[in-house]
């Protein structure tokens, strides 16, 4: 009976939850005058796909979402491919001072990216990159926490393996690309998801980067279209923002698994 | 910005005597406590009710419903907020029938923007919290159960001390995302009303890319550097009375 109760509670809760995310896409199939209305609905009446229409005439959608795509995919590829060899290299090679540089790392770990904001922006005016799309990737390609998690996931994984490697004249590479990575690909998994949701989602540093909207990603966009829309109705902001909620909401649900364990294990191993 | 001209400590003895800085520090203080006790204490409730037995239905519906806003990015969060927190057509004054305007109050805007912090994050606090709980092995629980242990001192003296590590984690994480806030205050409020909201991230964006004062900004991320240097090494040192390895 009490159980019961819990779950009750918690059901209620979760509704609480989703009930703005609900809303928004309400509004967004909403017409402008039907929509924010009180009390709020919960059904659109009728449903109505104009203010999805009116988004391209007001910022450059389709390229903001191509540049999304193209800097998560560039800085996941990137961090997923230096932190394996950085990993590698901290776990599995002896030179002088690998303990020492790696207390460094540690500490570079509890410093935030908006601390170097200022430094990198002076570099990428210098090199004349400001208000580009590599100034999103560039610094991104080193993940300091990417390294630190596939160490700790490489350390699990038995030396017996690459002893064996080694007697069969084995380099380093072989032994990293053949039988570390093979072995440590549910950590890669993870890291993978953690690297590409964090970019997908990021504001901070494309928001201080990039200006022209042709450049922009879709969080940026996104705040640039509330500027555009102005006075005029916020339904139209609420079907951009729909458009670029619905799509993650659905691969998670098709994914949910994967992406559940794949949070769960960084939180675990780190 | 001009050629840098060593300014020695010219920045920083502006920054002490800069009430906005203070301000903005406490702000971030603030906001860095009420996050790690919102989310650790009410993230541990939620996976302590998820993890106990539920349907399976019940469980999935649950663990997505608050999981879902962690997917969406902090620039959605803060434009929908905005809406659901309007004065006049938003959701929360509708259902709380209040008419309060609450990112344009001074008392209102921090705790709201707290509230709105802890929609979007928790769902990842949950996740790391509720594997933890289900590394706790069945057979310890059995075994405190014949001694005669009851639920609360069994949570006590056997989940508490095996999730130590997990606490550590999402406690010392949950601390450093929320000094480096910076989306929901540019988007929502834009440190407003009078200060109100203005975090250390955020300043520092004011001073580097808005009036330009480079030097100054520079500073500014040094306090942040060493507030987090200073309150993650006082958690490690901290942790080694609570932590179990």
């Amino acid at each position: 009976m009490k159980g019961k109760l819990l779950d009750l509670v918690l059901v209620l809760g979760g509704i609480v939850m989703i009930a703005p995310l609900v809303w928004l896409i309400v509004n967004a199939l909403s017409e402008p005058i039907d929509a924010f209305q009180l009390p709020p609905r919960w059904i659109p009446h009728p449903p109505t796909l104009q203010n999805f229409q009116q988004v391209p005439g007001l910022i450059p959608f389709a390229r903001m979402a191509w540049n999304s795509v193209q800097i998560a995919v560039i800085t996941t590829a990137g961090a997923l491919f230096t932190s394996a060899l950085a990993a590698y290299a901290f776990n599995r090679l002896r030179f002088p001072g690998r303990d020492q540089i790696f207390s460094v790392l540690l500490a570079a770990l509890v410093v935030p990216v908006q601390l170097t904001v200022v430094p990198i922006f002076i570099m990428m005016r210098w090199l004349h990159l400001v208000d580009t799309t590599v100034a999103i990737w560039l610094p991104a390609l080193v993940n300091v926490f990417g390294i630190f998690f596939l160490r700790q996931y490489i350390s699990s994984i038995p030396r017996e393996l690459d002893e064996a490697a080694i007697m069969d004249g084995a380099g380093h590479f072989w032994i990293l690309f053949r039988v570390i990575l093979p072995l440590a690909r549910p950590g890669l998994t993870a890291l993978g998801i953690f690297v590409f949701e964090a970019s997908w989602n990021n504001f901070f540093w494309p928001y201080i980067f990039l200006s022209t909207p042709e450049k922009m990603t879709l969080p940026v966009g996104l705040v640039s279209l509330q500027g555009a829309v102005g006075g005029g109705p916020a339904v139209v902001l609420f079907a951009a923002i729909t458009l670029v909620v619905l799509p993650i909401l659905v691969l998670f649900l098709i994914f949910q698994r994967s992406f559940i364990s794949s949070i769960a294990t960084t939180g675990l191993r780190a | 910005m001009s050629t840098p001209e060593f300014a020695g400590l010219d920045n920083f003895e502006k920054l002490v005597t800069d009430g906005a800085t203070i301000r903005a520090v406490v702000n971030t203080f603030v906001f860095a406590l009420a996050s790690v006790v919102t989310h650790i204490g009410l993230g541990m409730l939620l996976a302590l009710g998820v993890h106990r037995t539920m349907t399976r239905g019940t469980k999935y519906f649950v663990r997505t419903a608050y999981f879902f806003p962690f997917l969406v990015s902090w620039a959605a969060v803060a434009l929908i907020w905005k809406y659901v927190l309007d004065p006049t057509f938003g959701l929360v004054n509708y259902y709380l029938s209040a008419t309060t305007n609450w990112l344009a109050s001074p008392t209102w805007a921090l705790p709201s923007l707290i509230v709105v912090d802890w929609w979007h994050t928790i769902g990842y606090t949950f996740i790391i919290l509720l594997a933890g709980l289900q590394t706790v092995p069945a057979q310890l629980h059995e075994a405190a159960r014949v001694d005669g242990a009851n639920a609360w001192w069994r949570f006590w003296s056997v989940t508490l001390p095996v999730m130590s590590p997990t606490i550590f984690f999402a406690t010392v994480i949950t601390f450093i995302g929320a000094f480096q806030i910076f989306d929901p205050m540019v988007i929502m409020t834009q440190g407003g009303p009078d200060g109100a909201t203005r975090s250390i991230v955020q300043y520092t964006y004011e001073k580097g890319f808005q009036s330009f004062e480079v030097g100054y900004a520079a500073a500014l991320s040094l306090v942040l550097f060493v507030v987090i240097m200073i309150v993650t090494g006082l958690q490690f040192r901290l942790s080694r009375r609570w932590v179990h390895q």
